[in-house]
């Protein structure tokens, strides 16, 4: 005991915060910044996860593992990690700031998304520019354009899986062309 | 585990002014520093394991000795090779990790004493370490094919290193005549990116085929099977027809010699003058490894697998490709995931606090063509043994029947995989 309240008291003096009891969900969540970027702010197409909610990222990690929610390869990573861990990845995630994805914007394509967003009531969850107050709810603002129209196109998807929280969204995107999804998309990103 | 006692801390802090005493030309500890980290190679392993190290222990001095002044990718080399990337695109410098106050030295680290524990380099600086991270990547076995050695591959390059050999194997291409045979000879396994050969195929079929359609790849190969084969198979067949071909040893496809000067490769049976022939030849740990006696009988380094720390000397840590890592395979994923875990031991040496039970992840994307990738994943722990295990359920490649919106996904992927992987390390 004694022992090990020196090593704390020496890791503060010493190292200040970057070394400390957080170290588990640390020695977890590192080695996805090869795909996800230092932290999760990424700096091309895979998705922003730094500064999205706990609720959100242990709930899509867990659908990831159940095949709840469709994946190139996200299905195969969660599989790896206990639910435990899960919540632990979680925690650090949600703890890092959201840092915008750097892309390139067509911005008379994000001025058509953002009357599809408001047209379609998207902003009842998603907020007026994709910010949500709702922690199950994903920050879309500053997310891979791509990356959401992919997102978008897998919830109009009948045989794709999806979550009882995305359900109500496959009624509402259904029949929207792939012009319209990019349009949503490239408005999203738009925003930060 | 080990840890850090009082004792053990005050005999660290002590070496400073030991370290200043020797009177050798020798940089020392700064002022109030916690440990002097020296880490030698500034690759995916070396570069990132820097980087972590700083950030976990800001109060430690970590320098970095690379001896090139910047660094070539080897990951995406292909993609040069089919011309669908640049050099410049591959080409990384170390000013980010300059900025974070990591003494980069760019120098060639030519021996470490393990004894006093110090690193010398050709500046004739040496450098005191209480902690030596080594990343030194790969050395090949020159001469295993007989007459293959370092001046044959100025002609026969392997651009197993990314650099001027990627340029000359670009050239080559550029200057092959249509209707040329390209071979590729493939290496015994352990060796630095098992996929890398199969997708070079592909990539240099994807050059030809809108330059040179009547030219042919020829893969050579001493293993029987190769990872996502059914994948790459599949991917050429689909893109690339008969374009290319593998052979298998059962096919004749052991290359046993080369001949520079008659441009020719041999095998058991037959003797082939391809217009280009490209080989990459068997690998072992790079060099200051094997000059050190960090690596065994195998060629490779064995460490303890939760810290990477070398089985034949403390103190000294081997990640990246020069390490035998368990069921990992060789990769920059892989060495990223190496550092970040070594990083955090030494870490945890230097505070006293407890490493947390270390947690891998590998993945490694193949493009068949700008538009259609490939993938393989595996989350790594270790087991009862201490060794690398792939966690049972998880991982595995892309599946074999997927629609082509699917391998468009992945490369699409591939592309942020690579900016986020070298910006994780160089950033
Ligand atoms: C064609 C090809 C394609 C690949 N594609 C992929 C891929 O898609 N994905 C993937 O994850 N991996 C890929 N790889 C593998 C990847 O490049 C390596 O696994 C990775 O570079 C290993 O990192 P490392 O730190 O061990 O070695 P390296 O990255 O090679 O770094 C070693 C560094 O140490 C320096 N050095 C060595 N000795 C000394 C010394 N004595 N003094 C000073 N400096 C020294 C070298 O100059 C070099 O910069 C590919 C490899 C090849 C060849
Ligand atoms: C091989 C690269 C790769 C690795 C490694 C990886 N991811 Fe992902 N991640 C992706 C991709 C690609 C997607 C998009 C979904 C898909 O197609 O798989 C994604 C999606 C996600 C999402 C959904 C983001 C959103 O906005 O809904 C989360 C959360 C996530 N990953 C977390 C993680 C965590 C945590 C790790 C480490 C344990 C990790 N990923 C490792 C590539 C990767
Ligand atoms: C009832 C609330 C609700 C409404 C209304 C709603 N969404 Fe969502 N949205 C969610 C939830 C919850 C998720 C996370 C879903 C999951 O787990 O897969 C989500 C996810 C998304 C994503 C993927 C984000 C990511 O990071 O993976 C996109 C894109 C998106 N919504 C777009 C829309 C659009 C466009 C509309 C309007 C047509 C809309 N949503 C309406 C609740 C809603």
């Amino acid at each position: 005991m004694k022992k090990k309240l020196f090593a704390v008291v020496f890791c503060f003096f010493f190292c200040g915060m970057a070394w400390a009891a957080s170290n588990e969900a640390q020695s977890l969540s590192v080695p996805c910044a090869g795909c996800h970027g230092s932290e999760g702010a990424s700096k091309g197409e895979i998705p922003v996860i730094g500064g999205l909610s706990k609720v959100y990222l242990e709930a899509t990690m867990k659908n990831y593992k159940n095949e709840v929610r469709y994946s190139t390869v996200m299905t195969r990573i969660a599989q790896g990690y206990s639910d435990q861990q899960i919540a632990a990845i979680g925690e650090y995630f949600s703890n890092q700031p959201w840092i915008p994805g750097s892309q390139e914007i067509n911005a008379s394509m994000a001025k058509r998304g953002e009357k599809l967003h408001m047209e379609k009531g998207c902003a009842g969850c998603h907020g007026a520019v994709g910010i949500s107050s709702i922690a199950t709810v994903p920050r879309l603002a500053g997310q891979y354009a791509r990356y959401l129209f992919y997102q978008m196109a897998d919830y109009q998807d009948p045989d794709k899986p999806i979550s009882a929280a995305a359900r109500p969204m496959r009624g509402m995107l259904a029949g929207l062309s792939d012009d319209d999804l990019e349009a949503l998309a490239h408005f999203y990103a738009s925003q930060k | 585990m080990r840890r850090i006692s009082r004792r053990d801390f005050v005999k660290a802090v002590g070496l400073t002014s030991v370290a200043g005493a020797i009177g050798l030309p020798m940089i020392s500890r700064s002022a109030g520093s916690t440990a002097q980290i020296v880490v030698v190679g500034g690759g995916y392993g070396g570069a990132t394991a820097a980087k972590y190290l700083k950030r976990y222990v800001p109060n430690s001095d970590v320098v970095l000795i690379e001896k090139n002044t910047d660094y070539y990718s080897c990951v995406f080399s292909n993609e040069v090779l089919s011309g669908e990337s640049s050099m410049e695109s591959i080409k990384f410098t170390y000013e980010g990790l300059a900025k974070r106050t990591i003494n980069v030295v760019h120098a060639l680290a030519t021996e470490i004493d393990p004894n006093k524990k110090q690193v010398k380099t050709s500046m004739g600086k040496a450098f005191n370490y209480d902690y030596c991270v080594l990343s030194p990547g790969v050395s090949f076995n020159w001469g295993v094919i007989e007459g293959y050695d370092e001046a044959a591959a100025e002609k026969m390059p392997h651009a197993w290193k990314a650099g001027p050999q990627t340029v000359l194997l670009r050239k080559q291409l550029e200057s092959m005549k249509d209707g040329g045979v390209v071979m590729i000879v493939a290496p015994p396994n352990p060796y630095r990116c098992p996929a890398g050969p199969y997708e070079r195929a592909a990539q240099i079929a994807h050059y030809l085929k809108y330059h040179k359609p009547r030219g042919k790849v020829i893969i050579m190969d001493s293993k029987h099977t190769f990872t996502k084969q059914t994948l790459f198979m599949d991917g050429y067949k689909k893109h690339y027809g008969d374009m290319i071909e593998w052979r298998s040893p059962v096919d004749g496809g052991k290359v046993i010699g080369v001949d520079v000067d008659a441009g020719t490769l041999i095998t058991d049976s037959d003797e082939y003058k391809p217009a280009v022939a490209n080989v990459i030849p068997p690998q072992r740990a790079g060099e200051l490894a094997l000059k050190v006696d960090l690596a065994d009988d195998s060629g490779w380094c064995p460490v303890d697998q939760r810290t990477f720390e070398s089985k034949k000397y403390d103190d000294i840590f081997v990640i990246g490709d020069a390490a035998d890592a368990g069921e990992m395979g060789k990769s920059g994923y892989g060495a990223s995931s190496h550092a970040k875990i070594c990083a955090a031991a030494i870490a945890a040496r230097i505070t006293g606090i407890e490493q947390p039970e270390p947690s891998y992840l590998n993945t490694c994307y193949s493009l068949i063509t700008p538009e259609h990738a490939i993938s393989v994943a595996m989350v790594y722990k270790l087991n009862d043994k201490g060794t690398i295990v792939g966690v049972e359920g998880a991982g595995g490649t892309s599946p074999r029947y997927a629609p082509e919106w699917v391998r468009e996904r992945e490369a699409n992927y591939a592309r942020g995989w690579f900016k986020n992987m070298t910006s994780d390390a160089f950033g």
